[in-house]
């Protein structure tokens, strides 16, 4: 008996005591450990997905900054309870607002997975990986990199540069903000790198250098430097097999359109794994949204007046209770595009650009290629004064719904002016407060 | 019937060969010290011999002593023990002394019990019996102000959602302030698993467990009690015992049925239809004075006559033409409880059982919510020998939940629905067509066609097996499973928004398994009159498994179609998770002359969530108690019937509630872009991420006056949490918001009193009264970077503060000249900014408790039980929104409060003028709607009859009792909303915010118990 009692007690223990370093080391199923990620060709891709993956995300161009740049304009009003939203409207935006703190945290999550494809997959070594494809990707990711930091500096002007990926708490924090000009610098020197990369095809939901050209010609408009502007949005209008106006007005999004030839570039949502959230703001409740965000009466009525709305008029709808409503972002599942750089664009940067060079003709010309996709009479405007009147009309209804307005009111110095506020320092969105305290290298934009 | 002596008595192994020798039959009868009257049922013992016989009906016993042992003990609950010599004369008159103390009373701790007199540690046992009436779905809801020191929050009238238990305060940020809860040796799940949202709100697991088959529940507080759970017992445990059958008892059967109402105590004050575009009238030309360039006056005002066109806009009808339409009342219902349990227990000389089969079902007061759930109970003991034993406890259960969006968010939200919607808007279109308004849902459609529900299959059971290897020295085994099946399912149909344009259907299946084994090895013995020595080692496994499958579809033909297989686009997706411990303890108890005792123990523990170098952590524990009562001084002292005095001091650790991979660096592979996979960074690795770890210092007195007619429990404590796991901020400029690291450091203090008072015992009434009373200092005492939580940040956690501080702008006053709100301006900027924001009110409160009154007149009993909160704020988030002074127009209700703003100089208020160029008058996060969240509440209101003994023998029944019970009939507040109580989110970082929440009900039941 006894002995039989002492070998099940030893038998328990000894059970008990089996190798606890084992059964105490338990391994994630979803995730994998960051020391082995870019290694091979597929995972050089799929980081370059997860890229991408960023830049879509709710916050950046998923719905989060995009909102940003219409609220802050004049042509939304809110109908919700949130009065963060309500402070673009105002020009009143307080460093706590949610969609400001998540829109800086999304852009830098850009930039830190921008970052580990740039300085991991020159390493990689793979025989499948072609020095073009590799190059293909590298460059993507400076062109998106370029991206993130444009938005950046043309939201709350010079920030921490960072370039190399992050692999500890420590590292990539506690810089100090550069000065605008410096993030510019750093825009330009990623669109060059990425256009020296990247080959010149076409693709509408990734970064080729065509895509670099449309960019490029965005920057040199908010840069000042007319000449460049107009010569890169050339390249890109000229290049007219692949890209050109698509009309009326609303067949570059509606009836389920994407990737039309008007697209430059556009971020692909599949609706399921891949979410647009952007509909939940502006569909009624009858098509499952909110309409926080509804046109807003000025809207309405330039939308309603045949001289500057023609066939545009398709951006707005009714709903069952006599509610306007926008109808941008409409799909369900909710896999409308978010459209980044349209045709329409490129040609409202040359006409604006052209006009700023005193090229009055050329401006008008292209200009009224805007209004005719529109259905609308051809303008007049003869001086470049007045010529930049109108392209900045014409562009508040052509981008009704797309972040231009405000960026496009405070690059020309107007935002003052039309939007009716006294705070020039208000024209530079607060740094989260929540970033301010948590880096003491970070110095908030002057009235905050 | 016993009419004759039972013998219980096992004698085998070391008693068979005492039977073979001399010995000698002693009787004798027991009686009550008081009135001489025999007691039935005390328990008689041989020291130094295992068993025991029970006295008979007339107090009548028999027994047999071998030679060698002498001492007999007597025993039986609410006696004191008496140990005692027979006398030559074999015959003993025993008379046992009335303890209403129940020094005696045997109290469940970590991996034992122990008599009362001799705990160290700080323990409440709580019986249930008295409280599991109340309509709460899980028996943790139930204890409200039961316990001092456990300070139970029920933010919401949902019943079967999830409390807020916190005992002593709290410890961690990001880790797990719940208790741990231990059910039959088994460490159960607490964390709900509910996935589909309700609006901030999440279901109890604990609610899975019928209070009904519960005897007994400790609440172990201090270091000393939570020792043995070392890294489990940081935030307390919980220890549930579950009813059992006695050895050598005929099968006693309990019916226990109730049923009866809940009703909604006073709701909200809201303006009429008139009321509000009054107010939208005024909002809208004090907006027009205030910017002449929004040309807004009186002429274009927006409820002018219908007639009035302007700019193709008609106008909505005069204020006073407006219709009042209330949807408060087609959403709250009176809604009925009921309850139906049966048991039977009962055993042999060898085997005891329990069974137990329970179900309950309870609406909610607002539709369409309930709760039913259906238990099986099982439990089951052999005796192997007179030294083996195994038995089984098994529970499984079925909870099934209607559920709804009770809490914040627009889709599908009940009162979002109800009680945001303006009054004065139909709930159809001018075609007649039902419709939601300000962006929610038509209430009508909405409870017609809500169709949102979960089922928890849910099995808890534990195996053991127990061997005296030697004499005294005790091994057991113990395997455990508590394992979850949590199914969840919604369809949304086109006509509610969440469905809308084409249907929404989705599937939740979460499968949770924790499992547990156990050995210990214990050992108890006296030396002489005067040591007393006990010991326990042993060890644990447990590993935690956790699965979800997730589908949904979206696009249905039509409203007809409800399941996924019907919709054209669908999409899922899964996730899984495990984490282990391995454990080893040990704790040696020692007391001396029963006056002096010492308690040491130590944990280790290993878990898999850890670095490589910080897996272990070690946690030790000491306690020493110093019973004065035994000191000849004191014991001169008649009015002194207890008096110990007892310290403590140790370390608990905490890992709950943190990723299982929270030290591993992570890639994520959920990153598509175009439909092709990606991936990315996750989360930054920490592999020095280690236990969070509590001291704790405790202090206790029991004292017990008159014959313990009048008892205190008093206890301090000192808790400091080092080492606190945190989601500590990072710059976004590394790509990263947060990593885990042990950043924090929180501090709790407090006391607790527990009184119990026998105030009068005569012969046929009896009044007791008892009062738990506590307090918790909680601080924050390092933490680098402030965290904002909630909705609108509206609470901060920062250094110095207390967890959850409301972080407010601080209205002083409405200026009686302009109407304007006007804030501190904390930093003289002149300007109200978020700088502007400070700290205000708590959510602690500064006192928490509960009083209970127990009379019983012949065959009468009443309990009246009170519980409270004094000192504490609750944040009505409900009045923010219900007080936008019209400028939130058709798009939110107002309140009827609103109906006192300023409206011309020398009006003196505090709801400033309605404008809407001065938004600082409805200001995100004003102190405005911070309000006392101080409460008295009639928790409970009981009334029982039972039926006299001899009319129920006659028809051979043991027991009938008849029962009314109410609960929440009455609420002494000034908090303005229908219960101080309510919160929007279950989340442990965002207490006391209440939105959307329907309150805690009213109710009334009736009830028979039947014992066969």
């Amino acid at each position: 008996m006894k002995k039989l009692v002492n070998s099940i007690s030893f038998f328990l223990f000894a059970a008990a005591l089996f190798s606890c370093n084992k059964f105490l080391d338990v391994q994630p199923k979803n995730s994998v450990s960051d020391e082995v990620t870019i290694f091979n060709k597929a995972s050089s891709e799929q980081a370059l997905r997860g890229v991408y993956n960023a830049l879509a995300s709710s916050n950046y161009y998923g719905t989060g900054f995009q909102s940003i740049g219409y609220l802050s304009g004049d042509n939304v009003q809110w109908t919700g309870s949130q009065s963060q939203v309500q402070e673009f409207i105002n020009h009143d935006v307080s460093a706590e607002n949610s969609t400001i703190a998540g829109a800086w945290s999304a852009i830098y999550q850009v930039i830190n997975r921008a970052n580990n494809v740039i300085a991991k997959v020159p390493s990689v070594v793979d025989p499948q990986l072609t020095d073009a494809f590799r190059n293909q990707l590298i460059g993507e990711a400076y062109f998106i990199r370029a991206l993130a930091y444009f938005d950046l500096v043309r939201t709350w002007g010079g920030v921490p540069l960072i370039t190399s990926p992050t692999t500890s708490p420590k590292e990539n924090s506690g810089i100090a903000r550069s000065t605008a000009d410096a993030t510019y610098s750093q825009v330009i020197s990623d669109l060059e790198n990425a256009d020296a990369l990247l080959p010149e095809t076409t693709n509408r939901y990734r970064a080729t250098r065509k895509t670099v050209y449309a960019l490029k010609a965005r920057y040199y408009l908010y840069r000042g430097q007319w000449a460049e502007a107009e010569q890169f949005a050339s390249l890109v209008i000229n290049d007219s097999a692949s890209y050109r106006l698509v009309g009326p007005y609303n067949s570059f999004f509606a009836a389920d359109a994407r990737g039309t030839v008007e697209s430059v570039f556009e971020i692909f949502y599949n609706g399921t794994t891949e979410v647009n959230g952007h509909r939940n703001q502006w569909q009624p409740q009858t098509n499952g949204g909110t309409r926080q965000w509804a046109p807003s009466p000025a809207l309405l009525a330039l939308l309603s007046d045949p001289v500057t709305a023609g066939n545009r008029t398709s951006l707005v709808g009714k709903d069952n209770q006599g509610r306007w409503y926008g109808n941008l972002y409409y799909r369900n599942p909710a896999s409308d595009p978010s459209w980044v750089i349209r045709v329409a664009e490129l040609y409202l940067i040359r006409a604006e650009a052209r006009a700023q060079l005193q090229n009055t003709a050329g401006a008008l010309e292209d200009l009224n290629r805007i209004r005719y996709r529109s259905g609308l009479l051809p303008a007049s405007e003869n001086t470049s004064d007045l010529l930049l009147l109108a392209i900045e009309q014409e562009r508040r209804l052509e981008f009704a719904f797309e972040p231009h307005r405000w960026f496009d009111l405070v690059r020309t110095n107007r935002a003052i002016t039309v939007l009716g506020f006294t705070d020039v320092n208000k024209l530079l969105l607060p740094i989260p407060s929540q970033q301010i305290l948590v880096d003491k290298a970070l110095v908030q934009n002057p009235g905050y | 019937m016993r009419t004759t002596l039972i013998y219980i008595l096992f004698l085998l192994a070391n008693g068979m060969v005492y039977a073979q020798q001399e010995h000698r039959d002693i009787s004798g009868t027991v009686a009550d010290a008081n009135n001489n009257k025999p007691l039935p049922g005390v328990s008689i013992s041989i020291q130094g011999i295992t068993g025991e016989i029970i006295a008979d009906e007339s107090g009548k016993f028999n027994i047999r002593v071998p030679k060698g042992h002498r001492v007999l003990t007597f025993s039986l609950v609410g006696y004191q023990s008496r140990d005692l010599v027979p006398g030559t004369d074999g015959f003993l008159s025993v008379s046992l002394q009335r303890s209403n103390r129940q020094l005696d009373e045997v109290v469940v701790v970590g991996y034992g019990t122990q008599k009362r007199k001799d705990l160290v540690g700080a323990v409440t046992k709580i019986n249930p019996a008295d409280t599991r009436h109340i309509p709460a779905g899980s028996f943790d809801a139930q204890l409200q102000g039961k316990a001092p020191g456990v300070q139970i929050t029920t933010n919401t009238g949902v019943p079967g959602e999830a409390v807020n238990v916190r005992l002593r305060g709290a410890t961690s940020i990001n880790a797990d302030n719940t208790p741990l809860y231990v059910v039959d040796g088994v460490f159960i799940n607490s964390s709900s698993l509910q996935t589909i949202s309700t609006g901030g709100k999440s279901t109890s697991p604990i609610a899975d467990i019928n209070p009904n088959d519960i005897a007994t529940i400790e609440i172990l507080k201090d270091a000393e009690a939570t020792a043995l759970y070392g890294s489990r017992g940081a935030n307390g445990v919980v220890l549930v015992t579950t009813k059992r059958g006695s050895y050598n008892q005929k099968p006693k059967i309990t019916f226990d049925i109730s049923g009866g109402s809940a009703w909604a105590p006073p709701l909200w004050e809201l303006t009429t239809g008139p009321e509000h575009a009054t107010l939208v009238n005024e909002w809208w030309i004090n907006t027009g004075v205030d910017n002449p360039s929004l040309n807004r006056n009186y002429a274009n005002r927006p409820f002018r006559p219908k007639s009035e066109v302007i700019n193709g806009v008609a106008g909505r009808g005069l204020p006073e033409e407006q219709q009042t339409y209330d949807r408060l009342s087609e959403v709250f219902r009176t809604a009925t409880l009921q309850r139906y349990d049966i048991s039977v227990a009962g055993g042999n000389q060898g085997t005891r059982y329990y069974i137990g089969g329970g179900y309950d079902k309870q609406e909610s007061i607002l539709k369409p919510i309930s709760f039913d759930r259906a238990s099986l109970k099982i439990n089951l003991d052999q005796k192997i020998g007179s030294r083996a034993q195994v038995g089984v406890s098994n529970t499984v259960t079925r909870s099934y939940r209607n559920q709804g969006r009770a809490g914040d968010g627009p889709a599908g939200g009940l009162l979002q629905a109800a009680l945001h919607t303006p009054t004065y808007l139909s709930p159809y279109n001018d075609e007649g067509v039902p419709v939601g308004r300000a962006g929610f849902d038509n209430v009508s459609l909405l409870i017609d066609h809500y169709d949102v529900n979960s089922r928890s299959l849910r099995y808890i059971g534990n195996l053991y097996a127990e061997l005296e290897i030697l004499p005294k020295l005790v091994l057991r085994s113990s395997w455990g499973l508590d394992y979850n099946n949590y199914d969840e399912s919604e369809y949304w149909n086109n006509l509610l928004i969440a469905g809308s344009p084409s249907g929404l259907a989705t599937s939740s299946i979460t499968q949770n398994s924790n499992w547990v084994n156990e050995q210990t090895l214990s050992y108890r013995r006296s030396f002489g009159s005067k040591h007393a020595f006990g010991a326990i080692v042993g060890n644990t496994l447990q590993q935690s498994v956790y699965d979800r499958t997730y589908l949904e579809g979206r696009g249905f033909a039509n409203n007809s179609f409800t399941q996924i297989a019907s919709a054209s686009a669908v999409s899922g997706t899964q996730s899984w998770s495990k984490n282990s411990l391995a454990s080893f303890f040990g704790k040696v108890d020692y007391s001396f002359n029963d006056r002096y005792l010492v308690n040491f123990s130590l944990r280790a523990d290993g878990s898999s969530k850890f670095g490589d170098n910080h897996k272990w952590g070690y946690f030790p524990s000491a306690g020493i108690a110093w019973r004065i009562i035994e000191e000849p001084l004191v014991q001169r002292i008649n009015a002194i019937s207890d008096l110990k005095l007892r310290a403590s001091y140790g370390i608990t650790g905490n890992q709950n509630g943190i990723g299982d991979f929270a030290a591993q660096g992570l890639w994520s592979g959920a990153v598509s872009y175009e439909g092709a996979a990606g991936i990315s960074p996750q989360q930054l690795a920490n592999q020095d991420l280690k236990w969070e770890r509590t001291s704790q210092f405790n202090i206790g007195l029991d004292l017990g006056l008159f014959n313990d007619r009048l008892s205190f429990e008093f206890n301090f404590y000192n808790k400091y949490t080092r080492d606190g796991l945190l989601q500590l901020a990072l710059p976004s400029t590394t790509g990263f918001d947060t990593y885990w690291s042990n950043a924090a450091e929180i501090s709790n203090k407090g006391f607790e009193l527990g009184i119990r008072s026998v105030n009068i015992v005569a012969k046929e009434f009896r009044w007791t009264t008892g009062i738990s009373l506590a307090q918790n200092i909680n601080k924050i005492e390092k933490l680098a970077t402030p965290l904002q939580y909630g909705s609108r940040n509206l609470i901060l956690q920062q250094e110095g503060s207390p967890l959850y501080s409301y972080w407010l702008y601080k209205q002083l006053y409405v200026d009686p000249e302009t109407g304007k709100a006007v804030y501190e301006d904390v930093n003289k900027d002149n300007a109200i900014t978020a700088a502007d924001r400070q700290v205000i009110g708590s959510v602690w409160p500064k006192l928490f408790g509960g009083i209970s009154n127990d009379f019983s007149f012949r065959n009468f009993d009443l309990g009246i039980f009170f519980s409270f909160q004094y000192g504490n704020d609750t944040y009505n988030h409900n009045r923010f929104f219900g007080e936008g002074g019209g400028a939130r127009d058709a798009a939110r209700v107002i309140f009827a409060n609103n109906l006192k703003r300023w409206q011309q100089p020398g009006d003196k208020t505090d709801v400033p003028r309605s404008d809407g160029v001065n938004v600082n008058n409805y200001l995100d996060g004003g102190s405005r709607w911070l309000e006392d969240g101080s409460f008295l509440r009639l928790r409970s209101l009981s009334l029982g009859y039972t039926i006299p003994k001899k009319i129920v023998s006659r028809i051979r029944f043991e027991n009938i009792r008849l029962y009314c019970l109410a609960s929440n009939l009455f609420l002494l507040t000034s908090y303005s909303g229908p219960d101080p109580e309510s919160s929007a989110n279950s989340s442990q970082n965002q207490p006391g915010i209440d939105l959307g929440t329907p309150p805690q009900p009213r109710s009334v039941q009736f009830g028979i118990n039947v014992t066969l």
